[in-house]
């Protein structure tokens, strides 16, 4: 008779942890992403100082820094700040206030949808690049150029998304609304406009980054003022340090507009319709 | 004496909210002997521990106290699991999905399909080994999960809630299809279920569990005798057993070691 | 979650589109010709072709289709190479995620346009530094849509290679890259038309040939016909492509993980 023999599977052990490794585990994410951004700019600066990477073409932190000092004490340089915020600013203004009206009118009323869809889509499937020359024809190189094509990016980063959100309603929702016996109208002030809303901040999150496409893409082409036309002069002259001073701003927006859009994302959370399949836990 | 096939003692699984000193003990202490080539059914409400006692001894989960001895056998695993649901890859045929526990066993793709052949025709699903999971229904889909379990010829096999999302005619069918199986493949195995009737229908012996904690109240041996057809659960004597459980699961303040003939 | 209005069938779409097509073509035609749209603003369809035979008749067209296709081709292949496997691997191992998401998250948040006279100060106005640009262009989209679809794989799946005994990197190979294949061809939608995008930025800010260039050339000539000319070619190629990639896309839906 053979002997059996057994395999054991055994409990977990605990190993005893110290104070600095149990904060690690738990802020492990945080902790490497500092790593992460410090670490890039510390190799950075060190290869250019080391002359690994060339330091005229790709410049360093410490000169972007020595270059972002120099320029806040210029006046000229605050009034580039004040035209590409206008430009910025009302463009996006405009863009949200014509865009969602009009893409819950395409969502809601069937003919206009059929009509206007394939013209939406074309028109979104276009790069905004080369509407820049077209919107110079009409309206020269000035400020209003830039403020229509920062328009254009906005509306058309919004307006679809809003259609689709009109278009995709909770049948659930529709049907109880229906059997209590609400009108149309009832049932799209209570469930279809509130159904849109998520729809609209995920174009919101497009919406950012066109926008500030917008304003540097009309502002290279005008070459007259602007935060963009100082990163273009700045690359005309070489003065790199300058340049990625530019860039950096911009970068900044990007991250101060998304993030904004993050809030706005939990906030609304919520809200959102459930997808199939889509299980927490 | 008959060998063990698995023996768990003082088994406990106890989980710890990360940021406070709230502990979950999701099962308490289970000592269990589950003798080679038996059925036997973990029978509870949910909650009581019973699909995690299983991912335990599958290896899924690592258990936070007590231990188990698993029988070895020549084969690299010991034990296969099924899935309550059936998760067949859709990017997989069936065939290749019921040959993926060979090839997770580090068996050549080639050699593992050759293997997982027969199995398809054991489960009944034969012409099916180059269809889709889509093409198959939600029976035809379990059978294919039992079939990728069993190909791996594991010598335990666990089942966790198999026939749980099927509807109630096809879960009798594969009751018996698995009785059948079984009785080909002399396999030992832990069956997982809330469903009384399932239970005693299937198993040698029915372990009874309570929730919160989770541990074992009672410990029932099923006399029927086999083979066992689907009538038998018209039979005042299947009828007792239910009552049984039943009473034992409303109560389930008995001690853990009231296994009563 | 059903839709308002059921989704029309492939010949309805294909119906109703072409309708409003031909129907706005009409429109815009027959308001310029009878005056109520002045010919310099959008042009007008038959000016249009006439012009359009005759640049690509005359052969001076195709140089600038060639360039821009040119920096397409090149640029989106790049931006596939490095994107998607860059998109396996920050989805698979979370400590890679964490250390570059916040440098990825700058370099998205930074419009690319942005971008441009660095490039060109680096890499000169040739072909290179508009296949950065559209590498730029269409990276991001790539990348984070099969970094989601590496995170959306079904745990199940996992756990299933995880119960036989499968190591990491098999289940890695045959369970979270079949999984995100689906994502990787939105992705591939998406990151195209970007890189599309890419390509006009870069030719009409800083370049001498190409589609985007000749769009800005005859913008400075006022030329409205050849400028409309180039914003449809455009226009037409970017849905062309969208819904080639879509009909991909289609073929691969099944394989997107839900849990019954």
């Amino acid at each position: 008779m053979t002997v059996a023999t057994y395999r054991v599977i055994g409990a977990r052990v605990r190993r005893p942890r110290n104070r600095f490794q149990r904060w690690y585990q738990r802020n492990e994410p945080t902790a490497l992403r500092l790593v992460g951004v410090l670490g890039f700019f510390i190799l950075w600066q060190v290869a250019s100082e080391a002359g690994i990477i060339d330091r005229f073409l790709f410049s360093s932190p410490r000169d972007i820094l020595a270059a972002a000092a120099h320029e806040v004490t210029l006046p000229r340089f605050w009034g580039d700040v004040r035209v590409s915020a206008t430009e910025l600013g009302v463009g996006t203004l405009l863009a949200v206030v014509t865009a969602v009206p009009l893409g819950i009118a395409v969502g809601w009323y069937r003919r206009v949808a059929l009509a206007g869809d394939p013209w939406l889509n074309f028109t979104n499937a276009l790069p905004r690049a080369a509407l820049v020359p077209l919107v110079v024809l009409w309206a020269g190189l000035g400020i209003e150029m830039k403020t229509i094509i920062v328009f254009l990016g906005g509306f058309f980063s919004l307006v679809l998304p809003t259609v689709d959100g009109v278009r995709t309603v909770e049948r659930q929702f529709l049907d109880v609304a229906r059997s209590f016996g609400a009108r149309d109208r009832l049932i799209f002030t209570s469930i279809v406009l509130p159904g849109v809303v998520p729809f609209i901040v995920s174009g919101m999150r497009v919406l950012v980054g066109r926008v500030l496409a917008g304003v540097i893409i009309a502002e290279f082409y005008a070459q007259t003022e602007g935060v963009g036309v100082m990163i273009a002069k700045a690359a005309n002259s070489f003065q790199m340090d300058r340049v990625l001073f530019g860039v950096l701003t911009f970068t900044l927006l990007g991250v101060i507009g998304y993030e904004f859009v993050g809030v706005l994302d939990r906030y609304f959370h919520g809200w959102r319709p459930s997808l199939d399949g889509e299980e927490e836990g | 004496m008959t060998e063990f096939a698995l023996s768990a003692r003082g088994v406990q699984m106890e989980y710890r909210e990360r940021h406070s000193t709230e502990r979950l003990l999701a099962i308490e202490n289970i000592d269990l002997d589950v003798e080679e080539g038996s059925f036997v059914s973990l029978l509870g409400p949910s909650g009581c521990g019973k699909s995690t006692f299983l991912k335990i001894v599958n290896g899924l989960l690592l258990a936070t106290a007590g231990e188990i001895k698993i029988r070895r056998t020549g084969q690299a695993r010991e034990n296969a699991m099924v899935f309550q649901d059936a998760a067949l890859f859709p990017w997989y045929s069936v065939l290749e999905n019921v040959a993926y526990g060979l090839v997770c066993a580090g068996v050549a793709r080639r050699e593992a399909r050759r293997r997982a052949e027969p199995y398809i025709e054991l489960v009944g699903l034969r012409g099916f080994g180059h269809k889709y999971p889509y093409q198959l229904s939600g029976g035809m889909q379990q059978r294919a999960n039992l079939a990728r379990a069993l190909a791996v010829d594991p010598p335990i096999l666990l089942m966790d809630e198999p026939f749980a999302s099927l509807d109630a005619q096809t879960r009798e069918l594969m009751q018996a299809e698995l009785l059948r199986i079984w009785n080909a493949a002399r396999k030992t195995v832990v069956f997982v279920t809330h469903q009384i009737d399932e239970a005693v229908y299937l198993s040698d012996r029915v372990v009874v569990m309570a929730a919160r904690p989770g541990r074992i109240v009672a410990d029932i041996p099923i006399d029927l005798r086999r083979p066992r057809q689907l009538d038998v659960k018209l039979t005042p004597e299947f009828a007792a057993y239910e009552q049984r459980i039943w009473s034992l699961i409303q109560q389930p303040r008995a001690a853990p070691d009231a296994a009563t003939a | 979650m059903t839709r308002l209005f059921p989704p029309y069938s492939t010949a309805e779409r294909l119906f109703y589109g072409v309708i409003g097509f031909v129907a706005v073509i009409g429109v815009w035609e027959a308001a310029v010709q009878s005056g109520l749209l002045a010919k310099a603003l959008l042009s007008y369809p038959s000016r249009i072709w006439t012009v359009a035979l005759l640049d690509f008749g005359s052969g001076a067209m195709w140089p600038h289709v060639w360039t821009s296709f040119e920096e397409f081709a090149y640029g989106f292949v790049v931006s596939l190479v490095i994107g998607i496997p860059l998109g396996l691997l920050i989805g698979w191992f979370p400590r890679l995620d964490h250390l570059l998401s916040a440098l990825l998250a700058g370099l998205n948040a930074t419009p690319n346009v942005a971008l441009i006279p660095l490039i060109v100060v680096i890499a000169g106005l040739g072909l290179q530094s508009k296949v950065i640009v559209v590498f730029l262009s269409a990276f991001f989209a790539i990348l984070v849509t099969t970094y989601t679809g590496v995170r959306s794989v079904a745990r199940r799946h996992l756990e299933i290679t995880r119960s036989f005994g499968g190591s990491r990197w098999l289940a890695f190979r045959t369970v979270a890259i079949p999984s995100t294949v689906p994502f990787m061809i939105s992705g591939t939608r998406v990151g195209a038309g970007r890189a599309l995008v890419g390509v006009v930025s870069a030719e009409i800010l800083a370049a001498n040939t190409g589609l985007g260039f000749y769009i800005s050339l005859y913008g400075t000539f006022l030329d409205t016909p050849r400028v409309m000319l180039g914003i449809l070619l455009f226009g037409v190629i970017g849905l062309l492509i969208g819904e080639v990639i879509r009909l991909l896309e289609r073929r691969f839906d099944a394989w997107r993980p839900s849990i019954h």
